[in-house]
C-alpha cells in the first residue's frame, strides 16, 4: 500500500488499522513503510481515509512482492490453490474429499499467526527442519509447496527470502505413527523462529465426537496441550461431481 | 485458514461464540451448488447470526448491504461461494444445525466452538461429526505477541487483520466516552474480511476491560 502525499491530510486515522504498524507519521503526513507493509489491503478496504489518499503499491502484483498480497489479503485468490486464503480446504471438506483418512493425521503450522506476520525465512527454517527429519509430505496443493526450490533440503527459492507475509500455512498429512516425529521436529524448530505460529492437528472422529485416543496421547507425549475449542466438520457433505 | 479454532478468551466468554462455515469442496461438489448454498444462507439468516460474510461479496452483516444482494452474489463453478458466519446463542446454533440437517444439501458444514458444547449439540440434533481440527496453541517467539487481553479480540478475526493497535485505540475511545462499546465492536468487526468477528462478545469484553484500563494522552 502507499499513501499519496499530495492528498494526505495527516489525520492519522488509517494508522491503527494496520496489523503490522507499518503506517506512521513523517512530518505532518502518514506514510507506509514499504519494507514492513504486508500488502493485506486492510487500510484501503475499510475505507477509513477521508480523502482517498490510500492506494495499491504499483508493484503489488509483480513477483515476488505479489506473494505479500496473495498470502496477506484475505480477499486475494492464490493462483496455486484457487482459494482465497493461505491454505487449502484441509479439514473443512474432509467429509467429502477424504483428504485425511482415519489412519492418518493432518498437521498445520500457521506461521505468523496470530497477527504478527513473518519473513519467509521463518518458513524456510521450518521447511528445512522438516526435511532434515525426513518429513516431505507437505501438501502439494498448498502455496508453500510451490515456493520450495529443493524438496530434499526444504530450501525456498532464493528470491523469496526477503519477502514478508501476514501468514502462511504449512500443511502436512502423515500416517498416524509419524505424528510424534513431526511434533517433536516442530517443537525443536519453534525455538529458532523469529515469529510465532499456531499449531493444528486434525483427524477423523469416532462416534459421539470421540477424538482418537492415540492422537491425544501423541500430542501429550510431545509436550503439547490442546485448547478446549476446536473446528469440527459436522459430516453433512457429500460428493456429486 | 479462518483460524477459528484458535480464538482466545475465557471459557465463559467462549460459551457464547460459535463460528459456522458453509464450505463446498473443489472438484467434488462445486458444480450446480449455487441453489444449495443459497438455501443454506437463507437458513443462516433465519437463525439470528451475529455476523456473516460470503466470499463473493465480502461485506459483513453490519455493512448495510441488503440480504438480497448477498444471496444474489452467490455463485458456483470455478469461484464457488463459501460462507462464514458467527452465532452467540446455543439455541440458535442448535436450531441452525437442525435446519441444515433437514435441508440435506450435501455441502460441508464446519462449526468452531468449545468441543464439549459442539459434542452436546451434535448429539441433540442427531449429527455424526466427521473430523476435528485441534488447536495446540501458539508456539515460537511468543514474547513478541500482544498480551492475552488484546489477543482475545484480535483472534476473533481469522486472518489476523484486526490489529492490536485498533483494539487499543477503541478501548481508549470507549474509556474517554468518544464511542460506545457496541459501536466500537462494530468498528472492530469491519476489517475482518471473513466475517467471523463476534461483536456481541467483543462488547462484553470491552465492558469488562475498559474500567480497568488507564488511558494516557493520545
Amino acid at each position: 500500500m502507499l499513501i499519496r502525499e499530495e492528498l494526505c491530510v495527516g489525520c492519522g486515522q488509517c494508522q491503527p488499522y494496520c496489523p503490522t504498524a507499518a503506517i506512521g507519521f513523517q512530518g505532518m503526513k502518514s506514510v507506509v513503510d514499504q519494507d514492513v507493509c504486508y500488502e493485506c489491503g486492510t487500510c484501503l478496504r475499510v475505507g477509513i481515509c477521508p480523502v482517498d489518499a490510500l492506494a495499491e503499491h504499483p508493484m503489488v502484483y509483480e513477483y515476488p512482492r505479489a506473494l505479500r498480497k496473495f498470502f496477506s489479503d484475505p480477499s486475494a485468490t492464490h493462483k496455486a490453490t484457487g482459494i482465497q486464503g493461505r491454505g487449502t480446504e484441509e479439514s473443512k471438506t474432509n467429509d467429502v474429499t477424504g483428504r485425511v483418512k482415519p489412519h492418518e493425521a493432518g498437521i498445520a503450522i500457521e506461521v505468523g499467526r496470530p497477527t504478527l506476520g513473518m519473513g519467509l525465512h521463518d518458513i524456510q527454517k521450518i521447511s528445512q527442519a522438516l526435511a532434515r527429519a525426513g518429513i516431505n509430505e507437505i501438501e502439494e496443493c498448498n502455496p508453500i509447496h510451490s515456493m520450495i526450490a529443493d524438496e530434499a533440503t526444504g530450501t525456498l527459492k532464493e528470491e523469496l527470502l526477503g519477502e514478508r507475509v501476514l501468514s502462511a500455512i504449512i500443511e502436512i498429512s502423515v500416517p498416524k505413527e509419524r505424528v510424534p516425529v513431526v511434533l517433536q521436529t516442530i517443537k525443536e524448530v519453534a525455538k529458532e523462529v523469529d515469529s510465532v505460529f499456531m499449531l493444528d492437528v486434525f483427524s477423523t472422529l469416532g462416534p459421539n465426537l470421540e477424538i482418537q485416543p492415540d492422537i491425544l496421547e501423541m500430542i501429550t507425549d510431545a509436550g503439547f496441550n490442546w485448547r478446549p475449542n476446536a473446528k469440527i466438520n459436522m459430516g453433512l457433505g457429500r460428493a456429486w461431481e | 485458514m479462518t483460524h477459528s479454532l484458535h480464538r482466545e478468551g475465557t471459557r465463559d466468554s467462549l460459551e457464547r461464540d460459535y463460528v459456522v462455515f458453509i464450505y463446498p469442496a473443489r472438484g467434488f461438489n462445486y458444480k450446480g451448488n449455487q441453489p444449495k448454498v443459497r438455501h443454506l444462507v437463507e437458513i443462516i439468516y433465519q437463525n439470528e447470526p451475529v455476523n456473516m460474510i460470503s466470499t463473493s461479496l465480502r461485506q459483513n452483516l453490519y455493512s448495510e448491504v441488503p440480504h438480497e444482494d448477498v444471496l444474489d452474489s452467490i455463485s458456483n463453478g470455478d469461484e464457488s461461494t463459501r460462507v462464514y458466519s458467527c452465532f452467540k446463542n446455543r439455541e440458535n446454533i442448535k436450531q441452525l444445525l437442525k435446519d441444515f440437517k433437514e435441508a440435506d444439501e450435501g455441502i460441508s458444514i464446519m462449526v468452531s466452538g468449545l468441543v464439549d458444547r459442539v459434542r452436546d449439540l451434535a448429539a441433540e440434533v442427531g449429527l455424526s461429526p466427521h473430523t476435528i481440527n485441534l488447536s495446540l496453541g501458539i508456539q515460537g517467539n511468543v514474547s513478541r505477541l500482544p498480551p492475552p487481553d488484546i489477543r482475545q479480540f484480535t483472534t476473533m478475526c481469522g486472518h489476523g487483520v484486526v490489529s492490536p493497535n485498533l483494539v487499543r485505540d477503541h478501548i481508549r475511545k470507549v474509556k474517554t466516552g468518544r464511542t460506545t462499546s457496541w459501536d466500537a465492536s462494530v468498528a472492530l468487526a469491519k476489517p475482518c474480511a471473513c466475517g467471523i468477528y463476534n461483536p456481541y462478545r467483543s462488547k462484553e469484553m470491552l465492558d469488562d476491560l475498559t474500567p480497568v484500563y488507564t488511558v494516557s494522552r493520545w
